[in-house]
């Protein structure tokens, strides 16, 4: 009795308490105005494409558009759905048809990666955490607060701390397991042999020497990626580090520092960020997922005085010529 | 929404994100998270060297008629990226990172759970017939046709190297080979192409 006391005072403490309905409709915004950047990234190889020419076949389509027996890619509408991708971020970030806007966002994802991913099969995983969050927010009342549908609302409502923290919550438990999986995944298929630094030496080898090589024998481009591939001891750190942190990710959501979690979380931001460079792995906009691990409202207000202060700055200079 | 609905939601989300991991589930939006998690430790590395030129004048293809032409991304109308993909793995037989993925160390339970034998993969695709399909289907041609495509070729350049050679720094000699790959069109795939299956 007193285990599930326990349990559920922890379970209610966890989910429903640490956020207010501005809170959420901050995340509603800033993660809005991250992913317009986050889709560019993401689709921009299909804006590449000639919208009147060819309709490729694919080599293996995607789980959902098996399915729904979509075999082929049609340009043309990649980019209208690019479009309305775009169209329906903004308003999800504005707070206009908030709802529609995230489920619209939602579809345009399945309807863009099922192309992206069906041409050869390679399916990515970097809108994995950003469409659970787009799921969560689905249900959450993220369109009542810095919001234009709120704005224009006449009868005004008021969202409970507990009903602003449970999808903010989720989203901190999903993506710190996400990194956790992560670990077990790589022990599950490979072992402890993961941990020598083989795999991350070959990833090194294959993403240098694949632009070509010297007379010598070096590396044409990604020079470092190449000498770092000669350095078994350091790969071997560099795995072991890579195991444990992502191992260590869900204490993050015991960590109640504000310091420490931007600590942390700039750490894998650089983690990200040598993945991209050296080994070209898509995940370099990904941390804008993070701000899920933050209360928006201080930072909103101090971005907001930031701004203040450069207007009031701005007036006060004497126009030039004026003197 | 009240808190015992907001409860219940949380519960089956769990429950159902957990699952999704515990069974190796790996379907957009559920993943076990198996990025760069596949290593077989082995001596010597080999790495695929890229010619841009060959790449950027595509893939050999013979027509049922015999004239022979190159395939580019261009026509294809596909990202680089995924022409880069054909050419220097699917054209060899290399299955996409997921097939790999999914393949490697699937335990008994979830091997019950697919309905697998013994040996029998999780994944696997006749690529050599999804290609000329593909192609075929993308430039318009049917199995009649004299344009038909029924051959397809490429060439890669493999560099080996040793793990205790890169121990020691020396990468001033790595061991070079050309490995060509043909991809041919069979007549019992007439069936296949009717029906239209993969």
């Amino acid at each position: 009795m007193t285990l599930s006391k326990s349990i559920g005072r922890a379970w209610n403490s966890f989910f429903y308490e640490g956020f207010s309905g501005e809170s959420l409709g901050l995340l509603r915004l800033y993660f809005g105005c991250g992913l317009l950047l986050y889709h560019v990234a993401q689709f921009f190889e299909l804006l590449t494409l000639d919208p009147t020419g060819a309709q490729f076949y694919f080599l293996e389509p995607m789980w959902h558009f098996a399915l729904l027996g979509i075999d082929h890619h049609v340009p043309i509408l990649s980019f209208a759905v690019f479009v309305l991708l775009m169209m329906a971020t903004l308003t999800m970030a504005l707070g206009k048809y908030t709802r529609t806007s995230i489920a619209i966002v939602i579809l345009c994802i399945f309807f863009l990666k099922g192309n992206r991913d069906s041409f050869t099969g390679d399916v990515h995983h970097r809108y994995l955490v950003p469409i659970q969050m787009l799921f969560l927010l689905l249900l959450s009342k993220c369109g009542h607060a810095y919001s234009l549908d709120e704005r224009y609302r006449t009868v005004k409502s008021r969202v409970e701390d507990w009903e602003a923290s449970w999808p903010i919550k989720t989203m901190q438990f999903y993506c710190a397991f996400f990194y956790f999986w992560s670990v077990l995944a790589k022990l599950r298929v490979s072992g402890w042999a993961w941990a020598d630094g083989g795999q991350i030496q070959e990833e090194l080898l294959e993403r240098s020497v694949m632009w070509g090589l010297t007379d010598a024998g070096e590396a044409v481009r990604n020079q470092l990626a190449f000498h770092m591939a000669q350095h078994p001891d350091l790969l071997m750190f560099l795995a072991h580090l890579t195991l444990g942190f992502e191992a260590l990710f869900p204490l993050i959501l015991l960590v109640h520092s504000v310091r420490w979690r931007l600590i942390f979380l700039l750490g894998v931001t650089l983690f990200h960020l040598a993945n991209f460079v050296l080994l070209y792995v898509g995940f370099i906009f990904l941390p804008v997922v993070f701000l899920i691990f933050f209360d928006l409202v201080p930072v909103h207000a101090w971005l907001k005085e930031k701004f203040r202060c450069y207007v009031l700055r701005r007036r006060s200079l004497p126009a030039p010529g004026s003197g | 929404m009240t808190r015992q609905t907001v409860n219940r939601i949380l519960v089956v989300y769990l429950l159902v994100v957990w699952t999704a991991v515990a069974v190796r589930c790996d379907r957009f939006p559920l993943t076990w998270v198996p990025m760069y998690s596949t290593y077989t430790p082995i001596e010597k590395i080999p790495v695929v060297v890229i010619d841009r030129e060959k790449m950027e004048r595509g893939i050999l293809v013979t027509h049922r008629d015999g004239s022979q032409r190159y395939v580019t991304a261009k026509e294809l109308n596909i990202p680089k990226t995924h022409f880069w993909r054909l050419y220097y793995q699917r054209m060899f037989g290399a299955p996409p990172a997921k097939h790999t993925q999914g393949n490697m160390n699937l335990g008994t339970v979830n091997r019950w759970i697919r309905g697998l034998g013994e040996n029998e993969p999780n994944f696997s695709a006749d690529w050599d017939w999804r290609i000329l399909r593909s192609f075929n289907k993308t430039l318009g041609y049917e199995p009649s046709d004299p344009t038909f495509i029924v051959l397809a070729e490429v060439e890669s350049e493999i560099v080996h190297y040793q793990k205790k050679d890169l121990l020691k720094k020396d990468v001033s000699k790595p061991e070079r080979m050309t490995l060509r790959a043909k991809v041919q069109w069979k007549d019992e795939w007439l069936q296949r192409w009717k029906n239209d299956t993969l």
